[in-house]
This record gives C-alpha cells, sequence and structure tokens, in this order.
C-alpha cells in the first residue's frame, strides 16, 4: 500500500532537473531524471511512473512528440508539461495533446510541489476508476455463474424435491391438490426460465449462434413454440390460432434461439391479451423473406411507449395487465433474429391489439 | 431388471441430490451419494458403477470439471457412462474448449439440465447404461 510514487522529469536542462529532483527529497517519491525525450522515453517504458513532467522545448525529439508517445504506452500516466515560454498557444497544444496540466518556467518550489501533488492525486483518481470499470467488468461476466449458483441452484432444488415428491404422491392426493402442486411446478418453473433470459442477456453472445445454423421450417418452429406457450394461454382463457401455412420454404436458423424468440412473442400476446381473445400466428413468404405475424386483441401499446418496446430492460407501463413481465424476453427475442439477419417490428394500437412481424431471410436454394 | 445397476451421484447440493436420489431409488436402483469431488473420486477409486451423475458448478467454481478430465484420462473410468446433471448448459463449451456444446468427454455420456423431470431422468439413465453395455460386450 504504501508505495513510493514514481516520477520522471524530462529537461535538457540540468538545473531544472537538480532543482526539481531537490524540491521533491524528503517526500516519498521515487524521482528520476532524462535528460532529453529519448532517454526520457526509454525510463518511462522501465519506470512505469505515476507522473512525467516534460519540457516542450528539447533538442530532439520534441517534447509534444514525446507527450503522445507517453499517452501511447499508457494512457494512464499523468503527464504536466513544462514551458520555457509561457504561451497560451504551446500550452494548449500540448493540453490538446492529452496533458494534464502545465507549468510555466519559472516556477517556485511551492508551485511545483503543488503541482506534483495534484498531478499524483489525479493519477490515483485514473487508476481507481479503471480499477472500479474492470470490477464492473468482471462483475458482469461473471454474473453468470453468480446467478447460476446462488438463484438457480436452490430453485432446481426446489422444483426437483416437488418433482419427486409429486409424483409420489399424486395417486394419494385430490385432482384439487395435484392443481395445487401443479401451479407451484409452473410458478418455480417461470422463475427459472427468468433467470435463464437473465443470463442470456448478460453472459451469452448471442451472434455466435451463427455458427450451428440449420435447415428448419417455420411451422415446425412455431409448434414448438406454441407447445411451450399454450398451458399459460389455457389458464389465461386466450385461444392461439395457428394460419394456414402452405408449403414455406426453409430458413437457415438455430433451432433453440428461435424458437425461444417465438415463445418470448407469443407469450407476450398471452401475457397482454384480455380473458377469452384470440392470438393468431400467420406465416407467408414474402420477397425472399418468411414473414411471421404474431397478432393478438390485447392492451395495445401506446405510440410513445411504441419505439421502446423492443430495447434493452423496458417493461411495459400500462397497468391494464395484472400479469408481471420480465422486460428483457422481447429485447432478446430481437437480438435472436438480428442474428439471423432478420427484422422485427411492431405495431400497435392501444385498446385494439399489437401485431409483432418477424422476418427471417429464405434459406438459399429453397425459395 | 435383473441386477441390481449401482450409481454414483457426486453433486454438493443435498437438497437437490434428495430429490434424485429417491427417483432412482424408486425405480430400483442401488444409489451412492458424494457430495464433494474428493469424496467422489475416491468413490470411484473404490468401487465400480454401472453410471455417475455428476454436477459441474461444485464448491469454488466449477469443480466437476475437474472430475470430468480425470474420468477422462482413465481407461478404465472412461469406459462409465456419465450423466451430466447442471445448471448451466451454456457454460458447457469451456467445459473442453473448442468442442461441441454437449461434451462428449468419456465414451458415453448426457447433458440435462437442473432440474430434471423423473420421467427424463429414470429414461437418460436406462439409456446410457444399456449403450455402455452394448459398447463393452460389442469390444468384449
Amino acid at each position: 500500500m504504501n508505495r513510493k510514487e514514481k516520477i520522471i522529469i524530462i529537461d535538457d536542462e540540468e538545473v531544472v532537473l537538480d532543482s526539481c529532483t531537490q524540491i521533491l527529497h524528503g517526500h516519498n517519491y521515487d524521482v528520476s531524471t532524462a535528460p532529453d525525450g529519448m532517454q526520457g522515453l526509454t525510463l518511462v517504458e522501465n519506470i512505469k511512473p505515476d507522473l512525467v513532467f516534460i519540457d516542450l522545448k528539447m533538442p530532439g525529439i520534441p517534447g509534444l512528440e514525446v507527450l503522445e508517445q507517453i499517452h501511447n504506452q499508457d494512457s494512464t500516466i499523468v503527464t504536466i508539461v513544462i514551458t520555457g515560454y509561457a504561451t497560451v498557444d504551446s500550452a494548449v497544444e500540448a493540453m490538446k495533446n492529452g496533458a494534464y496540466d502545465f507549468l510555466p518556467k519559472p516556477f517556485t518550489p511551492d508551485e511545483f510541489r503543488l503541482i506534483t501533488k495534484r498531478g499524483l492525486e489525479r493519477r490515483k483518481l485514473v487508476v481507481e476508476a479503471i480499477t472500479l470499470r474492470r470490477e464492473k467488468e468482471m462483475l458482469q461476466e461473471n454474473f453468470a455463474a453468480i446467478v447460476s449458483h446462488e438463484l438457480k441452484s436452490p430453485l432446481g432444488a426446489i422444483q426437483q424435491n416437488l418433482y419427486t415428491l409429486s409424483g409420489e404422491i399424486a395417486d394419494k392426493l385430490t385432482e384439487n391438490q395435484n392443481t395445487k402442486l401443479e401451479r407451484m411446478k409452473i410458478r418455480i418453473d417461470d422463475l427459472i426460465k427468468l433467470i435463464n433470459s437473465w443470463l442470456r442477456v448478460y453472459s451469452v453472445d448471442i451472434s455466435k449462434i451463427k455458427e450451428n445454423f440449420t435447415a428448419n421450417s417455420v411451422p415446425a418452429l412455431i409448434s414448438k413454440a406454441i407447445e411451450n406457450v399454450e398451458p399459460h394461454a389455457v389458464r389465461k382463457d386466450v385461444r392461439l390460432i395457428i394460419g394456414e401455412n402452405k408449403q414455406l420454404p426453409l430458413i437457415e436458423c438455430d433451432e433453440t434461439s428461435l424458437v425461444e424468440a417465438l415463445v418470448n412473442i407469443i407469450g407476450n400476446a398471452v401475457k397482454y391479451s384480455y380473458a377469452g381473445s384470440e392470438v393468431t400466428i400467420n406465416s407467408i413468404e414474402k420477397d425472399g423473406m418468411i414473414e411471421i405475424l404474431i397478432t393478438d386483441k390485447g392492451v395495445g401499446i401506446s405510440e410513445e411507449e411504441l419505439p421502446y418496446v423492443l430495447s434493452d430492460f423496458y417493461r411495459g407501463s400500462s397497468n391494464k395487465s395484472d400479469e408481471s413481465s420480465h422486460g428483457i424476453g422481447l429485447t432478446i427475442s430481437r437480438k435472436i433474429v438480428e442474428a439471423h439477419n432478420g427484422t422485427i417490428l411492431v405495431t400497435s394500437k392501444p385498446s385494439i391489439g399489437t401485431t409483432f412481424c418477424i422476418r427471417i431471410p429464405v434459406m438459399k436454394g429453397d425459395g | 431388471m435383473t441386477e441390481q445397476k449401482r450409481l454414483l451421484i457426486i453433486d454438493d447440493d443435498p437438497d437437490f441430490v434428495e430429490g434424485i436420489k429417491s427417483i432412482l431409488d424408486g425405480a430400483g436402483y442401488n444409489v451412492d451419494v458424494a457430495y464433494n469431488p474428493k469424496t467422489g473420486l475416491q468413490a470411484l477409486q473404490n468401487k465400480s458403477y454401472d453410471l455417475l451423475l455428476l454436477d459441474i458448478m461444485m464448491g469454488r467454481g466449477a469443480e466437476g470439471i475437474m472430475i470430468a478430465r480425470k474420468l477422462r484420462k482413465d481407461t478404465k473410468l472412461r469406459e462409465m457412462p456419465v450423466l451430466i446433471i447442471t445448471g448451466i448448459r451454456e457454460q458447457m463449451a469451456f467445459l473442453f474448449p473448442g468442442e461441441p456444446v454437449h461434451p462428449r468427454f468419456v465414451a458415453v455420456d448426457e447433458l440435462v439440465e437442473k432440474p430434471v423431470e423423473p420421467k427424463i431422468l429414470l429414461e437418460k439413465v436406462s439409456t446410457l447404461i444399456e449403450t455402455a453395455e452394448a459398447r463393452q460386450t460389442k469390444a468384449g
């Protein structure tokens, strides 16, 4: 912790180097000096200083270039320029090139100590900011592991025991009691799915799914998605109507992801539907694309909210539905569809309903 | 079932283990449990099992991977079928980098996600054991 802070002074005037070293003597600094830019840069490379003073006017490499090269080496090093001819121009130029401050010659020992102290404080802040950012990135990267273990494990254990328990006692329970068990399983399943969605957003590079594309038929994908959403729709008394789809060409896709996207969007349509209404799913071929239209007659989305429904972590503000939403399902769906070189569009009228339109290119050679 | 099959579960979550163990017990398997990788490995050295159910995320990270690597190196254990039960499918690719998500790190293995429905669990277990036995007969 009590590391000596490292300072380098680059100046061609020996008297400046000497007096500066003298001024800083007695402080807990490690001071090195160089008489020109070339040696200065070598020093910077070897010592990895916290703070560098650079004379702008030196024989050999000009001060400004030294400055630039230091920043190329390590942009967190704080640099202060010493300028013999205190013109505003050269100072401004240096600051533009990343210098933190400038010190006009001649300067008093106090001025020099003060600017050194400020420079080192600056360096500390820069380093701290970087550490914090790294920590944040690490947290984000490890989020998957943390969430898996801390949240998913207990839920998995609960669900596993429920499965086992209901298997063991199903025939001893009344229908009503069995329904309660089923309800518990469904809700825990929802939670596990929610965590999986979070994991996807935080830790999975969705563009990577491109590596596993296979040929698939859209109606088959839709049926798989429907299978998943149906129980929810039945509970809400929402009918799912699948339009007649004639022979459609195949698409290239990652089956799991695309089904997930469809589940999200159809599930969303069910979620925001009124009980007793219906959700229709149609797919057609149009201009070399397969178009999947998912239409509900639900609460709809207001014009102001419409642009945001597909963006990160948007959550519908309308309280017309008592359903909870995760706010990330649609974002993930959009990312998945885009990874398939597709687009997703939403049109909506409040109180009339919403249509999501997914377009994905037809597989080459199957048009 | 002609003879009772022996299974080993290595998983550090006793509550989860309780859940799957009673399914397997109920189906007539003889089930041993190890709650950490170390005793798990000892059990594998001391006894022979017809199938291993392996958790990946244990202890301070993915300690199950350590077991997976050891199994792969062991000529005898390599022949034992393994059912990986994990909460983290997406990270499985790190198990053996550069290989597909499904690991195939021993001759016969399969992966299911926690929690697993009893029917699926029993199907996977019996299929894996049969596949491994068929392999043995063919080779033997």
